[in-house]
């Protein structure tokens, strides 16, 4: 037997049914649902645990913000004191000369100390003529 | 396209929104209804998501930017809100997604809102077994009626691959029917 095409086959519909006036009841329906009044009232119950998951957490926040405002402070006023510290630390040592000092300093660190000292051009020349002059420059410059 | 942003306008005024969204309801209730009863099988089904669907409409009615047509944007919203139903079902069930349609399908033979013949439950056997898009394009195509154009917005599929999926479809449904 030659096997059927689909487009050979009548058109079928789906077989689904409705009942009747389903459509001008569910129209009516969605209608009240969506009315203001319906829609205020829904609007206006709170409730119970929203309102005591939102109090539990305000406390929690509250609980948080205490305990770490004073740890924030506390931190960064120790960081201060330690920097301190460290440089009165450093200039009563005499066994710490600049030359142990500075290669522990960035490029930054120097050019703000060149800087600080505040050095002319003309001074500039007359130190590099002192240097040039000065029998140990290649042992600093290699060094 | 005019009268749709007027249309749309309408919805969002406070003052002309219920006369709107009524005649929203009047438009496309019916079309939606046989989109997500193709779905779903069942009546009370689709009458669950069909609520559902307008409901979302209605609540997401600001979020519509009107880059797409409004009944491709509804039709997005009640294909989405079916699939959603079924894989709910599945989850509660404990069950695949495929199991709930055949017990589904089962149940249309004794389902009273149904009054399909013999070949029309074969057609709708036929098309369960297909995968889920090609089900989609099939049933909107053959019964629904849609052209490719408003499909293709629907789906976000272009015109030439809903036309080869929907090919396939009636080479796979031809075969079923004839291996039966």
């Amino acid at each position: 037997m030659k096997p059927t095409e689909f487009k050979n086959i009548p058109k079928q519909n789906t077989g689904f049914q409705i009942p009747v006036g389903y459509f001008e009841a569910f129209e009516n329906q969605i209608m009240q649902q969506i009315t203001p009044e319906n829609k205020t009232s829904k609007n206006t119950v709170i409730s119970l645990i929203y309102r005591k998951q939102f109090l539990m957490s305000s406390i929690a926040a509250v609980f948080v913000v205490t305990i770490a405002i004073p740890i924030y402070f506390n931190s960064t006023a120790k960081s201060s004191i330690e920097s301190t510290e460290t440089e009165h630390f450093l200039m009563q040592q005499q066994n710490i000369s600049t030359i142990d000092i500075v290669p522990h300093l960035s490029d930054d660190d120097i050019s703000d100390l060149a800087h600080s000292l505040n050095v002319s051009a003309t001074e500039c020349d007359e130190i590099e003529t002192y240097l040039s002059k000065n029998e140990h420059l290649e042992y600093i410059l290699n060094n | 396209m005019q009268d749709e942003k007027v249309f749309i306008a309408k919805l969002l005024d406070s003052k002309t929104q219920n006369e709107a969204f009524r005649k929203l309801l009047q438009l496309y209730q019916k079309p939606l209804y046989h989109h997500i009863r193709g779905m779903v099988y069942n009546h009370d089904d689709a009458n669950d998501v069909l609520q559902n669907t307008f409901l979302k409409v209605y609540a997401n009615l600001h979020q519509f930017k009107g880059e797409s047509k409004l009944y491709s944007w509804m039709y997005r919203i009640a294909t989405n809100e079916s699939i959603s139903f079924m894989q709910q079902r599945a989850k509660k069930q404990g069950i695949s997604n495929e199991e709930v349609k055949e017990k589904a399908l089962l149940k249309l033979e004794s389902d009273v809102y149904f009054d399909g013949d013999e070949m029309q439950l074969k057609l709708q056997r036929a098309v369960a077994s297909l995968p889920e898009k090609q089900q989609l394009v099939f049933k909107m195509k053959y019964y629904e009626a849609l052209k490719y154009e408003d499909m293709s917005e629907i789906l976000n599929t272009s015109v030439g691959a809903l036309k080869a999926s929907y090919h396939l479809a009636v080479k796979k449904i031809e075969n079923l029917l004839n291996s039966d």
